[in-house]
């Protein structure tokens, strides 16, 4: 009897790959002349493995929300090719398998809330799947719990915090049962407890429910948690690794307008001044600890 | 305060009227506004008053929140009234000058002002008694039958039910801008009308820019979460008919019937 060799077994599945991703924004006049061809995201090959907590580093333009919009087929690559869940995203006959594998939360928490109650709302998704309405009623329950909010079930939106819409927002997307979840920005509008709320909702999602996190954002402090951190600037990837290992190169980040949490600043400038202290500090625990050495 | 606005101004208790599917509310009222056009005389109002009386208890709204309707076409009302009172010719029972009053003038003067009056209490009887998402459903679901026409009746409702949660994000960015301005120096009180008009520009353009970034945003979060019209969608809460609504049919038939029958004998 032949043994055939099982890669996929061995291998985690990838949920998320993308291969030479190129895509172009294609500014155009009135009469329909190309203007100008700016390139978003530029020859991006990543891949996500399934329960993974991914993190997309970036300031403004640097082509992370362009990336983001790929992975649930709402923008289509120019050049390359996305696999979700191996699947073609360009391939319109997996679209709708495409969005309901992976989930979008955006930024602004206001634009994204369909429902006039906040159960309604989290009854969107499965309601445009297809599912039997009691099945829906189980889903919207489970998925309120998780984050937090199923207390405000009956609330309007409305009256909620932007921290608890962006909770709604992501009980939305998880009522769909998703592998992966992509959020874009999703604290970028929300004050510093609303970011906590939705950071902590979102780690719990990962921790507890295994579904592979990819988040995108520009706020340092919320990429420690992750496991594995792109930082892009101008559409390409140019730093790859775990926090701890892009946190450790200070220089670098500045050089694409990017600061470091502060407790790593400190023990950057600290280190440089002659402590010994290990590249790389994340947690003021941490500095604590390599501070107590010093002495 | 601006949270708290809702459209169509709905009285939220719990009433017999309140639990009724809202198909039924939207066929009776229907019902009801074609019976006050069946009738042609005076008799024939003892039913539609009887119909109307007997649901105005049931639903435990007050009466005065159905007249504070009536004030915003008080003006149509007099208007209506007054030129059929001295339009109508026949036989003149008082005149002056110019003008007289006739018979004939005070009777489609009075079948005016009943009708009138009888048609906003009936009608804001649905919207004070169902929710505007109720409403909505209703309106799908009732209408579906449409579609044959190609009338797309499940994308209507969807815009009615989005704008609807939209009103309060919009009013309040209203409020948000206008104070922008009006820090910035804009004048939106004094003057005459045209000015007044103008001075709504700086306000309209933002808004309407913030509108269609709103819209676009939210286009995108539907299809993102799937959406792709009313195809193969489940409902979260369906309509269903219950034995309550059985019996508001039934009632609104018999209504119906008194009311062809009152015009076909007297």
């Amino acid at each position: 009897m032949k043994i055939i060799p099982h890669f996929f077994g061995v291998r985690k599945m990838e949920i998320v790959k993308t291969e030479n991703l190129t895509f172009e924004y294609i500014r155009r006049d009135e009469n329909d002349n190309v203007e100008g061809i700016t390139t978003a995201v530029d020859n991006v090959s990543i891949d996500v493995k399934q329960g993974e907590f991914i993190a997309i580093l970036g300031h403004n333009g640097s082509g992370k929300s362009t990336l983001a919009k790929h992975l649930n087929a709402i923008l289509f690559p120019t050049e390359g090719t996305v696999w979700v869940n191996g699947l073609d995203t360009k391939d319109l006959d997996n679209l709708w398998t495409v969005r309901n594998t992976a989930g979008m939360v955006f930024q602004n928490p206001d634009n994204q809330i369909i429902g006039q109650i906040v159960e309604e709302d989290v009854g969107f998704g499965p309601e445009n799947m297809g599912v039997p309405t009691k099945e829906i009623w189980e889903r919207v329950e489970e998925s309120l719990k998780v984050v937090g909010m199923y207390e405000y079930r009956k609330s309007s939106p409305n009256r909620l915090s932007g921290g608890q819409k962006q909770r709604v927002s992501i009980a939305g997307v998880l009522a769909m049962h998703p592998k992966c979840i992509v959020l874009d920005e999703p604290t970028a509008m929300l004050d510093p407890i609303g970011r906590k709320e939705v950071i902590d909702a979102v780690r719990g999602l990962n921790d507890v429910e295994k579904i592979t996190i990819i988040l995108i954002t520009h706020n340092m402090d919320e990429i420690v948690h992750a496991d594995r951190v792109f930082v892009m600037d101008k559409g390409h990837i140019e730093m790859e690794g775990t926090p701890r290992e892009i946190f450790s190169q200070v220089e670098r980040l500045k050089e694409l307008r990017l600061c470091v949490p502060q407790v790593t600043e400190i023990a950057y400038e600290l280190k440089k001044r002659g402590l010994p202290i290990p590249a790389g500090i994340l947690t003021i625990d941490e500095l604590t600890e390599a501070l107590k050495k010093c002495r | 305060m601006l949270r708290d606005i809702t459209l169509g101004q709905y009285y939220p208790v719990d009433s017999a009227i309140h639990r009724l599917d809202p198909r039924v509310k939207l066929f009776g009222t229907m019902i009801f506004l074609i019976s006050l056009f069946i009738t042609d005389n005076f008799i024939g109002y003892i039913p539609a008053i009887a119909f109307l009386i007997t649901v105005i208890a049931l639903s435990k709204v007050p009466f005065k929140y159905m007249v504070k309707g009536m004030r915003a076409i008080l003006f149509l009302l007099l208007f209506s009234v007054i030129c059929n009172l001295f339009m109508a010719r026949g036989d003149v029972v008082f005149s002056f000058w110019k003008l007289s009053i006739t018979k004939q003038g005070i009777k489609t003067a009075g079948f005016m002002a009943i009708r009138l009056s009888f048609l906003v209490i009936g009608s804001s009887i649905m919207t004070l008694t169902t929710t505007p998402n109720h409403l909505t459903d209703g309106l799908e679901k009732g209408l579906s039958f449409m579609k044959i026409f190609k009338v797309p009746v499940h994308d209507i409702a969807m815009m009615m039910s989005i704008a609807l949660r939209f009103i309060p994000i919009l009013v309040e960015e209203t409020d948000k801008i206008m104070k922008a301005q009006m820090a910035r120096g804009a004048d939106f009180e004094s003057g005459n009308i045209v000015k007044k008009v103008k001075s709504l520009i700086p306000l309209l353009v933002p808004l309407f820019v913030s509108a269609f970034r709103r819209a676009n945003d939210l286009a995108m979060a539907m299809e993102a979460r799937g959406y792709r019209g009313g195809d193969g969608r489940t409902k979260m809460k369906p309509l269903k008919y219950h034995a309550n609504d059985a019996a508001a049919y039934l009632v609104i038939f018999v209504y119906l019937g008194a009311i062809i029958a009152v015009r076909v004998i007297f």
